[in-house]
């Protein structure tokens, strides 16, 4: 069965009223990335995962998760 | 432009690299056109020379842009963050492409061997071009893709 990593980046972006670009900003990464991630074209590293959810103030588990 | 921040910057630079990848790749391939009609003719001019030269010099940038972070003449932060985990792996991904698409030609050149005297330039010369065509068009659509909102 296929699984892909789901993410709830662009709701939490949305709450604490982020555009992609700010929260690229706080990362360190382009606004490309943000993008991809928050779309599921690209499945980030633990490194980069970890700091999106440091910057968005979730832990990883909150914001990334295993959709069969 | 010295207004924006390393992100912000970093950013439009690779949005202007992903609409300028495709194009580059159209001038690198009709380039082999030239090269073709050019093989008909008996004698080599010196502006068939020059030609040759600009094919290979093209090839070194574009190889050297694939291999690299590319953006020489920025400053390293902002070269840094145009090189993110994204443009890697979608780097990546070109690359292997390319060799995949070289290695087909390849097969293809060998082939035609068994049929037609291939020279030895232009066997390089066509898998080269392939090889390197491909890992550009490859890039460039998915660095459009990965802009793409939505």
């Amino acid at each position: 069965m296929a699984e892909r990593l789901a993410n709830r980046l662009k709701e939490r972006r949305a709450e604490l009223g982020l555009t992609q670009a700010e929260l690229a900003e706080r990362v360190g990464v382009t606004r490309k990335t943000v993008n991809t991630v928050e779309n599921g074209v690209f499945t980030p590293s633990a490194t980069l995962a970890l700091k999106l959810a440091q910057a968005l103030g979730l832990n990883v588990e909150q914001l990334f998760w295993i959709e069969r | 432009m010295s207004g924006r921040s390393v992100s912000e910057r970093a950013d439009h630079l690779s949005r202007r690299r992903a609409r300028i990848l495709p194009v580059l790749a159209i001038i690198y391939i009709t380039q082999q056109a030239s090269y073709i009609s050019m093989r008909t003719g008996t004698a080599v001019r010196t502006v068939d020379q020059v030609k040759i030269s600009a094919w290979l010099v093209l090839s070194a940038v574009l190889l050297a842009a694939l291999a690299t972070k590319g953006f020489w003449f920025q400053p390293r932060e902002v070269r840094s963050m145009i090189d993110d985990e994204v443009t890697r792996t979608n780097r990546a991904d070109a690359m292997r492409f390319g060799f995949i698409f070289a290695m087909l030609t390849c097969i293809v050149v060998y082939f035609i061997t068994m049929f037609e005297a291939v020279d030895g330039r232009d066997a390089v010369h066509i898998v080269m071009s392939d090889g390197l065509g491909a890992a550009l068009i490859r890039w460039g659509w998915l660095e459009r893709r990965a802009h793409k909102d939505g």
